[in-house]
This record gives C-alpha cells, sequence and structure tokens, in this order.
C-alpha cells in the first residue's frame, strides 16, 4: 500500500518529517493544498505533507488550515483562487459538537433526538458548502472514520436506531457528493483495511491537544488522502492471454467444448477474470488478445454464448505462434498508444518475462493459477490501474472507433481511391463548441494526449477551471461522425484572444482521429470564427508530438520555431481540400 | 554534560531542521524560536512512538528543554 517500497507502513512520524525536509529547488511551484476540518490537523497534516511530497517531488507543498472546531466556517471561507484542491475531513463532532468528547453538551436519549435533528441540517451545509466548493477545485473527503462515545442507550455492542439514523444521514451525505464531478471520497472500505476502528481514536491526543486520531490512523488516512489528490490518469489498454487465462484449458489441446471458466469445473477464476475484462471494457478500457493458437480455433471459441468477454469486446484479436513480445506490438499500434498505458495479462511467467524485456513501461503480470488470494489481488490491482471516477460518453465507443478506424485505413488501401476520394465519401460531420467552460474531457485530453499533443503540457483541475474563468481565454472542442462511426469529442484547443490575433497555447487530438484532416478544419475555423488575421501557438516539439510537427511541415512554408506563426492567407492557401460538414454548437 | 541519546538528537533535527545539530544539545523554547506548542505535541508523539515514552498531558510545560526531554526519558526508563 505505501507509495514507496523502502518506507514502512504505515508511515511513522519520524520518517514524514525527514522526508518532508527532503531539499526541493527554490523555483519550484506550488500545490497548494487545503485541509479543512474541526480537529487541529497536526500530525495529520504532517503525514499528508510527506505523502504529498512523495508523489509530487518537484513541487513545494504548502498546506493551508483553519479554526478549530469550525470545519463548516473554514469551507466556507476558503479563498479558492489560491488553492490546487481541498481535502475535506469530517468527523462526528463536526455534524454535532455532542458526538464528541471535548463538549460536555448531554448525551441524554431527548439530547440524541435534537442530535439528529440538527444533524440533518448540518449536513446539508456541509454538502452545500462542498458543492460550491466542487464548482471550481477537486474536493478530496472524507466521512466519519471515528468510533462514536458510548453515548447510545443500547450496550456497546448493539446497535440502535439513532446510531443507525446517524450512519444514514452520513452515508446519503457520500452518495450525494459522490454524484459531484470533482468530488473523490476516501473508500471506507479501503480506510477500515488499513485502519482497524480499534487503532483510530485516541483519547490521549484528544485530550491533550485536540486532535482525536492515533499515529497510525493519521498516517493511513493522509496516505489514501495524497492518493486522490495526485489522481493518475488511469492506463488505457489490457492485452490478455487465452489458454489458462482468459479461460481455464490448453484450447489446440482439448477443444472449444472443453475450456471452462465455472465453479463447477473449478474455473471460477477464469470466469471471474472475463467478467472482470468484460466491466473494463465498458468503461472504455481497450482490451486485446495476444495468444499462441490458431485463429480459427479462436474464433470459433469466442462463438460460444455463455462467455462473460464477448467477442466484440475485444480488438485487436492477435493469434499466432510468434514471440508474444511481436503480437503486443501490432496490438500497440493497432490502438495507437504507448507501452506504459498497457497492462499485459498472461499466465506464463516466460511469455510475461518476454513482453515486460521488449517492453520495459508496460506492466506486465502473471495470471495467478489456481492462488484465489492472487487472484483477488490482481483484480483490485488491475481496478486501481484501470479505475475512473466518471465515465465519458466516448468511453462508451472508444473500441468502435479504433475498430472502424482500421477498417477505414483498410478499405482505403485496398480500393486503391486518392485519400480526396475516401474522405469525400466518408460523409463527415464535425460539430464545433466554442465557449468558456471548463470541460471535463477536454482537461482528460489535454492530460493524457501525447502525440498530437502542441507542447507536452499538462494542467490541474484548479488552474483549468482558473484559466478559463478569465474573460479573454477560450476553449474550442471539436465532436466528429463520419459513415464509419462516431468518435465523440476528441480534440480541445485552448488559447486566449489578442487584438487580431489568437494565441493557442493548449492544442491535442485523439490519435483516433488521426488522417481525417480535423487538425486543418480547426485552425480555419478559429480564423473564421474569431476573423483573425494571425494565430500564434505555443508549440513545443516533444519526444512524442511528431504527428504535430508532420502536420505544421505540410501547412507552413517558413522553419517551424516556438512559438509559430500562422497567418490566415498562407494557411488556407497550404491545406487540401476538407469534405467536413460543419455544425456549430450554439449555447443559451 | 550528560551522554545525549543519538535517537533524541534525530528527533530534534527531524522537529527543528533549522537548527544546527551541534546545538541541539543546549535547545530551549527560549533558543529555538520554532519550539512552539505544536512542536511540543510534535515532539510528545515522537517521543511515544521512538521510545515508547507517553507524555502526560500535565507534563508537556516541561518538556522545554532539550535535557528536561532527556530527564523525562530517563524516569521514564526508571520507572520501568
Amino acid at each position: 500500500m505505501c507509495f514507496d517500497e523502502g518506507l514502512a507502513f504505515p508511515m511513522n512520524l519520524m520518517e514524514a518529517l525527514e522526508i518532508i525536509k527532503r531539499p526541493i529547488a527554490e523555483d519550484s511551484p506550488t500545490l497548494a493544498i487545503s485541509l479543512a476540518c474541526g480537529f487541529t490537523p497536526l500530525h495529520l497534516q504532517t503525514f499528508l505533507r510527506a505523502q504529498l511530497r512523495l508523489r509530487f517531488p518537484d513541487r513545494e507543498i504548502k498546506i493551508d488550515t483553519g479554526l478549530f472546531g469550525d470545519l463548516l466556517g473554514n469551507l466556507e471561507r476558503l479563498r479558492w483562487e489560491q488553492t490546487d484542491a481541498v481535502a475535506v475531513i469530517i468527523e462526528w463532532s463536526d455534524i454535532d459538537s455532542r458526538l464528541g468528547i471535548r463538549n460536555l453538551g448531554g448525551w441524554r436519549p431527548a439530547d440524541l433526538t435534537d442530535v439528529l435533528q440538527m444533524a440533518e441540517r448540518r449536513l446539508q451545509r456541509l454538502f452545500n458548502a462542498i458543492q460550491n466548493l466542487s464548482q471550481t477545485l477537486p474536493c478530496i473527503c472524507s466521512l466519519p472514520t471515528q468510533p462514536f462515545p458510548p453515548l447510545f442507550t443500547p450496550v456497546t455492542y448493539q446497535s440502535g436506531e439513532v446510531e443507525m439514523r446517524l450512519r444514514e444521514l452520513a452515508s446519503h451525505l457520500g452518495a450525494s457528493l459522490a454524484q459531484l464531478p470533482r468530488v473523490r471520497l476516501v473508500s471506507s472500505q479501503a480506510l477500515d483495511e488499513i485502519s482497524p476502528l480499534r487503532d483510530r481514536f485516541d483519547i490521549r491526543a484528544e485530550v491533550m491537544s485536540g486532535f482525536p486520531y492515533k499515529l497510525p490512523h493519521a498516517a493511513s488516512l493522509a496516505e489514501l488522502l495524497a492518493r486522490l489528490i495526485h489522481n493518475p490518469l488511469p492506463k488505457k489498454g489490457l492485452i490478455t492471454d487465452l489458454d489458462d487465462t482468459l479461460w481455464s484449458g490448453i484450447l489446440g489441446e482439448v477443444g472449444v467444448e472443453n475450456i471452462c471458466w465455472d465453479l463447477e469445473s473449478h474455473a471460477l477464476a477464469n470466469g471471474l477474470y472475463q467478467q472482470f475484462l468484460a466491466s473494463l471494457a465498458s468503461a472504455g478500457v481497450l482490451i486485446g488478445v495476444a495468444s499462441k493458437n490458431d485463429q480459427e480455433i479462436v474464433e470459433r471459441a469466442f462463438e460460444r454464448t455463455d462467455l462473460h468477454l464477448p467477442r466484440n469486446c475485444i480488438f485487436p484479436l492477435e493469434c499466432n505462434w510468434s514471440r508474444k513480445s511481436e503480437s503486443v506490438q501490432r496490438i500497440l499500434r493497432a490502438w495507437n498508444i504507448s507501452a506504459d498505458a498497457v497492462v499485459f495479462v498472461d499466465d506464463s511467467p516466460m511469455e510475461a518475462d518476454e513482453v515486460q524485456s521488449a517492453f520495459p513501461a508496460m506492466d506486465c503480470r502473471i495470471f495467478p493459477k489456481n492462488d484465489a488470494p492472487g487472484l483477488w489481488m490482481l483484480l483490485r490491482e488491475l481496478r486501481d490501474s484501470f479505475g475512473k471516477s466518471f465515465l465519458a460518453e466516448e468511453d462508451a465507443f472508444r473500441l468502435d472507433s479504433i475498430r472502424a478506424s482500421a477498417v477505414l485505413q483498410q478499405s482505403a488501401a485496398l480500393s486503391g481511391t486518392s485519400q480526396d476520394d475516401f474522405l469525400r465519401d466518408a460523409e463527415a460531420v464535425i460539430v464545433f463548441d466554442c465557449g468558456r467552460s471548463a470541460d471535463a474531457r477536454a482537461l482528460e485530453l489535454i492530460n493524457k494526449t501525447n502525440q498530437f499533443n502542441l507542447n507536452g503540457r499538462r494542467i490541474s483541475e484548479s488552474e483549468w477551471v482558473r484559466r478559463m474563468s478569465k474573460e479573454d481565454s477560450f476553449l474550442l472542442t471539436v465532436q466528429y461522425e463520419d459513415k464509419y462511426g462516431r468518435l465523440g469529442k476528441i480534440a480541445a484547443l485552448a488559447g486566449k484572444l489578442e487584438q487580431q490575433q489568437i494565441r493557442v497555447d493548449y492544442w491535442v487530438m485523439s490519435c483516433r482521429a488521426f488522417s481525417r484532416r480535423i487538425e486543418h478544419q480547426c485552425l480555419k475555423y478559429l480564423f473564421e470564427k474569431f476573423e483573425a488575421d494571425k494565430i500564434v501557438l505555443d508549440f513545443q516539439a516533444t519526444e512524442r508530438n511528431r504527428p504535430l510537427l508532420e502536420f505544421f511541415e505540410q501547412t507552413k512554408a517558413s522553419p517551424i520555431g516556438t512559438p509559430l506563426e500562422l497567418t490566415k492567407a498562407a494557411y488556407l492557401a497550404r491545406i487540401p481540400t476538407l469534405f467536413h460538414h460543419i455544425e456549430n454548437k450554439t449555447h443559451e | 554534560m550528560s551522554e545525549q541519546n543519538p535517537l533524541l538528537v534525530q528527533c530534534f533535527a527531524a522537529i527543528f531542521p533549522k537548527l544546527p545539530v551541534d546545538q541541539i544539545p543546549n535547545a530551549t523554547t527560549e533558543t529555538v524560536p520554532e519550539w512552539d506548542s505544536l512542536a511540543t505535541v510534535t515532539l510528545a508523539a515522537l517521543l511515544e512512538q521512538e521510545f515508547g515514552a507517553p507524555v502526560d498531558v500535565f507534563d508537556l510545560p516541561e518538556l522545554n528543554s532539550f535535557s528536561a526531554v532527556q530527564n523525562h526519558l530517563k524516569k521514564h526508563r526508571q520507572s520501568q
């Protein structure tokens, strides 16, 4: 669980203080976090700072805290302009101080009835405050983690109505918060696993300093908070083996009818794995197969209707007798993504090693045979690699559009028609949406696109929202569809308007949308929309943005520099014919 | 000067990173500007974690110098 394998888990206070002391360059950018809680944050703040230093080694970590005993006020006073994210720690005593031990407000049954009534109102106010903040900031929230004091009338090992009503109210708050786009909730289950309830409350520290957590609990909670603040991008694709992995049995030996994946055949692990991959596929994860098998028999195996992972969830299906790494290479090419965004799963350690040597950046896993705990761990780790807070519309048809792209390229090559003829017949429709919305899909594209990326710059959620609140900024998003399928929102271009010119500092396009001249249309649209004479682009060559460089080489006569200037007349004279039907999304 | 406990010196160095190590044995709340009540509470937590020596809330104000902390640890050892 611990981020740095050299450290104990949970981290101890001395380690945390040592990590905080690590030198950092004076001009390092700041990561400003607001830690909002009703207690003295003390060691939680120390552990959080240390965990963030591990995850953001090049950032100066600044943690602001508020007033003791006033969580709600701390949230309402928070200055979002100076903060990158807020961590909200809610404990029972923040819902009503009588649920803590520092205020002697009464634990009589009549008091508890009043506590319930107050709690409902208090939680509504907390929700409103967090909802308000989440319009502009990522909010990482933790619901009550502490045990109740012995304030209820039943014995401590019996749950009574008041306790259950309070838990219901807290759960209701959690369910409401989880629906907000920029809110990420700490998983109670994950916290329970690493911080047992009996080791959480430190009554001595609570009395002495107003800090209610035992050190290991503070360390555990800080680690989960830091992970959610860090929020790394999920992996994009999974390449799986078939025999003794997706199903039990060697297909070529036992035949289509005798491969299995159910409890009765002692192959539940394979069934669970199939079910898990189907879940990933439906969330937009690309699933490919690399198997040493004959393609024909594998295709027949996928005709079995009892498979939990249907054939149409898989692309490409690479079945041959060559090295696995060669199949993996072809799959990466079809997906047009890099090895570091992919997980490879195979039951053979030798095959996993061979692929790992060919692609050191790939996460290669061994499928555990006859090892139920190993499978449980694998599925959990895979979920952590691919987990998403929200599914975008594009997740639903990503695989279809990649498959359609392959068909498109194949049919263009086979038909022998020119690219012009092909694109003319594609019936392409581009929908442009230009405005100042802090669009979440555009942010996702900016932070995960490598190839068609103007300069490789990434941007945090809070910076993104701040940027879009400025009067002179704009965001152009691009949706695309043609007769081969719908690609959805595949490009974003952000910049600001200056006198007679447009300055563009973010421009990304999904690799699924290459070869359709969408990029040509984007700049043409900008020139026309803003009646500008010149577009200045903050282009920076990176190790991976060759496609964008090639686009500029094609559309600009003079050498490619930084920044890069395009004039309207010269640009329009150099671009090829565009066949798209253009639609504008209008805003009321 | 009594023998210094290296682990205790390490604790002080962790809490007061700006304090030169050779000045730690002479450190007091008067001479170290960063030594405030929060630093004392952090020190108390480290004493419990690293030495298994809890500090009573009423003893906190007495932890006002390196030598006072050493004495606290000595008393704790003797009471075991």
